[in-house]
């Protein structure tokens, strides 16, 4: 990914501008910033579990980022990620109940189709009403994502909970359908690296085949790309699948990689994050790769931050937010200029 | 069974309320062009600042005025960087709810530390008589004040957008705005009126949770209806008048779910929450014909 000055120079004063104002509240309510930044840095990077830890929570992120851009590049506003995450880890659970016999490999690659269907099919209403009925598909994914987090709380609640736990949660899955672990006494598991993967299949998608060349045309021009004989419903439809299932891989890492259980309310808003990570790194596929590592380092040292600087985590949400905006709001600023 | 209809009613009205609040704002504001996804947050901290102000003070009036003014401020954040600037809208609007949504969390927080606070929600207004008609009587006319505040602003909005140059002004800028400028109209500067009109808006719909009938504040106490508003501005066509109904259909939604859960009806509690959200998609994909949002909405404008 080639960046200009211009972006060099939005992302340095969109962080610096961002801190600030991070420091700026902490210092209103009474704590420290350079304990707090400090406290971050530790969680994230302190020892070999935290830097795993901030791998595992990379590939939620990356993935639904990689979902949303997909989208967007063919303008297709997909903010039903959230919903589409946990019919993702829902297929993956329902399927694991069903393979126990099988070897893990075929097993594994089994759950991957499910997730990647489950989170397409959640998407297909919304598909269904853009492309047939020319509707809008932001209120329609949006509204999925409210009933897909019901269904998943009925669920862990009632039909498929774990008897034995407090919790609303399922059983764990299988041990022979984990993803394989790269560190031992970690979590760090394989999905991290498949999701890095994922980032360069869909930049190779994106920049590199006709139907990507077709996608990024409906986006930029799409009266321009249908006269030059690009199919915009086949644009979108080719987005929307991948989108979708993106999403639900992003939901199968969850349950067979770091929790190995179908949890009620096991994402705190990935889908969403996903969206701003996707801007943070103006919507290419490996600007997405390095933005998701900054939202990670910042989520799980964030942890460490409330626990040891007694900073409420919230904290974190909201200085993700202001670097993304003084990013995009400097971006635009700075271009215009020219 | 009338005790239960009464009841889904009566609440239906109430709960109807911060959507119509919402929606209203949302309405002027997509009207001029511009997409305010923020709406969610911003009912969130204004019904947090809202209840605490009216909790310290011991004056609700004072409770509303601080939600319509911190509903302002994070308006005039959106309305910066979308207008003035030109950042994507639906990116700048979401980042907008991510971050009042926290800080309205992360204050809670705080708060809650020390002291829960929790107010008496407004009294309903008993109009002589008519509040006294079975089912229509608590339906209509037993409900509080800022019910009606709501329903005599659709009525203003509605009529100082469609019979003023005022509200001309608005819905050129959203259709033509090149005309708009042409004609000696101040695109941009409509545009930014029309964020902080939806802001206020949403800040009364906050406002309208706490203060109205909640009582008190949780996080994720708005559960989408800062969403909601967003798609019964589509349901309306962008009309302040039919606003008031499709508010109410929603409100219908929550109330039916919400009355549901107490009777013991052999529906899970999950489902019943569900109501809402597919009476949501229901409606927009039964109701979507002849539904063209302003035709320039979501493109920035600048002279070029």
């Amino acid at each position: 990914m080639h960046l200009s000055r211009e972006k060099y120079v939005s992302y340095i004063a969109g962080l610096l501008v961002s801190l600030t104002i991070f420091s700026g509240i902490l210092l209103t309510f009474g704590y420290s910033p350079i304990l707090s930044l400090q406290s971050i840095a530790y969680g994230a990077f302190g020892s070999i579990y935290s830097v795993s830890e901030t791998l595992v929570r990379v590939p939620p992120l990356l993935l639904s980022a990689l979902a949303f851009l997909v989208g967007f590049k063919a303008r297709f506003y997909n903010i039903g990620i959230e919903g589409q995450i946990y019919m993702g880890a829902l297929a993956t659970y329902l399927v694991s109940t069903q393979l126990a016999s099988l070897p893990s490999f075929i097993s594994i690659t089994l759950m991957a189709l499910a997730a990647f269907a489950g989170g397409t099919a959640w998407l297909a209403v919304p598909l269904f009403m853009r492309i047939k009925l020319q509707l809008n598909e932001l209120f329609p994914t949006l509204v999925m994502n409210f009933i897909a987090v019901l269904v998943i709380s009925w669920l862990t609640t009632g039909p498929i909970k774990d008897p034995n736990a407090n919790n609303p949660q399922t059983q764990a899955i299988p041990s022979s359908e984990w993803l394989p672990i790269l560190i031992p006494g970690t979590r760090l598991h394989i999905g991290v690296l498949f999701a890095i993967a994922l980032s360069l299949v869909v930049f190779l998608i994106i920049y590199k085949t006709v139907l990507g060349f077709e996608i990024r045309a409906s986006g930029l021009s799409p009266r321009a790309a249908q006269q030059g004989g690009v199919s915009l419903s086949r644009s979108v439809a080719a987005v929307g699948l991948l989108s979708g299932g993106l999403a639900g891989l992003a939901g199968m890492f969850e349950v067979a990689g770091a929790s190995h259980l179908l949890a009620q309310g096991f994402s705190p808003g990935f889908g969403y994050q996903g969206i701003g990570i996707a801007a943070l790194g103006s919507f290419h596929p490996i600007g997405a790769l390095f933005a998701s590592f900054l939202y990670s380092i910042l989520q799980i040292g964030g942890e460490t931050m409330q626990r040891g600087a007694g900073v409420p985590i919230e904290m974190i949400f909201i200085l993700q937010a202001t670097i993304v905006l003084s990013v995009l709001v400097v971006q635009r600023l700075v271009s215009g200029r020219r | 069974m009338e005790e239960l209809i009464t009841a889904i009613l009566s609440a239906s009205v109430a709960l109807s309320t911060p959507i119509l609040f919402s929606s209203l704002g949302e309405i002027y504001d997509e009207r001029a062009g511009v997409l305010n996804m923020g709406l969610e947050g911003i009912m969130a901290l204004s019904a947090l600042v809202s209840l605490w102000t009216a909790y310290t003070t011991g004056s609700f009036l004072l409770g509303v005025l601080a939600a319509i003014f911190v509903g302002a401020l994070v308006a005039v954040l959106h309305s910066f960087a979308t207008v003035k600037v030109g950042v994507n809208q639906l990116i700048s609007g979401l980042l907008i709810f991510t971050l009042a949504d926290s800080i309205a969390n992360f204050s809670y927080r705080r708060i809650a530390a020390t002291v829960v606070p929790t107010v008496q929600p407004l009294k309903p207004l008993d109009i002589p008589f008519l509040s006294q008609i079975p089912i229509i009587g608590p339906f209509l006319f037993q409900q509080n004040i800022l019910l009606y505040i709501s329903i005599i602003l659709a009525l203003a909005m509605g009529y100082i957008l469609y019979n003023t140059t005022w509200g001309l002004s608005i819905r050129s800028v959203g259709e033509n705005p090149m005309a708009a400028d042409a004609a000696g109209i101040n695109v941009n500067r409509i545009r930014h009126i029309c964020v902080i009109i939806s802001g206020i808006m949403a800040g009364l719909g906050g406002a309208s949770m706490t203060l109205g009938y909640l009582g008190l504040y949780q996080g994720g106490i708005v559960a989408g209806r800062g969403w909601i508003a967003i798609v019964v501005v589509i349901f309306s066509r962008w009309s302040p008048y039919r606003a008031i109904i499709g508010s109410w259909v929603f409100g219908l939604g929550f109330s039916i779910a919400a009355n549901l859960i107490g009777t013991g009806v052999g529906i899970p509690y999950y489902l019943l929450l569900m109501i809402p959200y597919i009476m949501a998609l229901l409606l927009i994909l039964f109701f979507h014909r002849g539904t063209r949002p302003p035709s320039s909405l979501t493109v920035p404008y600048s002279r070029k």
